[in-house]
């Protein structure tokens, strides 16, 4: 009896130490999307990447004025929906800030950044791309640098410049409780261009 | 032993459930570093009015960046409605402006959404610019003597009363 009463006494700390501690690590399915997603979560942060599939990004960008090129471009371009949360305000409230200029991508030992904002600003600039397709695109993509206090949080699209279907592993950094904080997401997948029925769910 | 296990599995369950209920509670509008002059603009609403931010000076404002494909905009635009239900002529106005769209489709948003304040149109991006929004959405508490005190990035339950006294509380200043 006396050692069901230690064990459970020295289970309830351990398991709330486990929720603070590390970067815990989920995958599954996206129920709203029906698309693989990755998760991962430490002490005061949420990083949610859900894969985008190539047609729902072109369909999207057709939409606000790209031309089919452009928005194939950027279709094939593997695209993540990011949601990046402050949870800290559930426990010990501390601001919590990123730079995509510090994340990078694996493929084969072979590592390169995110194709971010200003790398597409200037490749639509170039390319004359209407404003106003061009001020839709700025805002649908996940912010270079952003600061959130604790409840914050922000949607937006990442691209990783890969091509459909390509593993990768992700290289994610964040700065809270006065620390630079890394966690490396293993075997990530872009989605493949493919073109879904109705109701499919689909796996890496 | 069956108890002892049953009581453990309850202790685990309670935490749980705190850890829920301050989920719930911990709702936060942050206040801004260095409150700024929020900067001006005069913008059209979907219904053709004109709005220009000057003219509010004395109320609390609340400026609300969003567009219709943002998920978190729209999730938080019912409860935005609410509250504006709830604290109209109190002293307290909500401009929401729109990043990017035209009227056709924020015409076609409030099919979904119907809401009750002002929709603006930032068409090319310009007052967006003017603040440090980096994404959507993003809200601005303009206190009345027309200073940016409050910032919240991404979506609010607006309707908690924790949040609009924060507002209410603004007009005593």
């Amino acid at each position: 009896m006396r050692r069901v009463i230690s064990c459970c006494l020295f289970c309830l700390p351990l398991l709330q130490g486990i929720a603070h501690a590390d970067t815990r690590l989920q995958t599954g399915i996206d129920p709203e999307a029906t698309l693989p997603y990755w998760q991962i979560s430490n002490r005061g942060m949420s990083l949610r990447l859900v894969q985008r599939l190539p047609d729902q990004t072109r369909g999207y960008f057709l939409a606000r004025g790209f031309a089919e090129k452009e928005a194939d471009l950027i279709a094939k371009s593997c695209v993540f929906q990011t949601v990046f949360k402050n949870e800290s305000n559930k426990n010990q409230p501390s601001p919590l800030e990123y730079n995509l200029h510090d994340w990078a991508v694996s493929v084969g030992g072979r590592q390169q950044g995110l194709k971010l904002r200003e790398d597409w600003q200037r490749e639509w600039q170039k390319r004359k791309i209407p404003k106003a397709a061009q001020v839709a695109f700025e805002w649908s993509l996940y912010p270079t640098r952003q600061v959130y206090k604790p409840g914050d949080y922000n949607w937006g699209m990442s691209i990783f410049n890969l091509a459909p279907g390509t593993k990768f592993d992700l290289k994610v950094v964040w700065r809270q409780y006065g620390k630079r904080h890394t966690a490396i997401i293993k075997d990530m997948q872009c989605a493949a261009d493919i073109h879904p029925e109705p109701g499919s769910v689909h796996q890496p | 032993m069956k108890y002892l296990v049953a009581i453990c599995m309850m202790s685990l369950c309670c935490f749980s459930r705190i850890g829920l209920a301050e989920d719930a509670i911990k709702q936060t509008l942050p206040p801004v570093e260095k409150p700024f002059v929020a900067p001006d603009f005069t913008l059209a609403s979907e219904s053709g009015k004109t709005y220009h931010l000057a003219d509010f000076r004395g109320k609390v404002v609340l400026i609300n960046f969003w567009a219709t494909w943002c998920p978190p905009c729209r999730r938080e635009m019912p409860s935005m409605n609410r509250m504006w239900q709830k604290i109209k002529g109190k002293g307290v106005e909500v401009l929401a402006v729109n990043v990017g769209e035209d009227a056709d489709t924020i015409f076609e948003f409030l099919g979904a959404y119907p809401v009750n304040f002002p929709l603006l149109m930032d068409h090319d991006g310009s007052v967006v610019k003017k603040y440090p929004v980096t994404g959507l959405p993003t809200s601005y508490i303009v206190n009345p003597q027309g200073k940016v005190v409050y910032r919240a990035v991404g979506g609010r339950e607006w309707d908690e009363p924790a949040l609009y006294n924060q507002l209410l509380q603004l007009r005593k200043q």
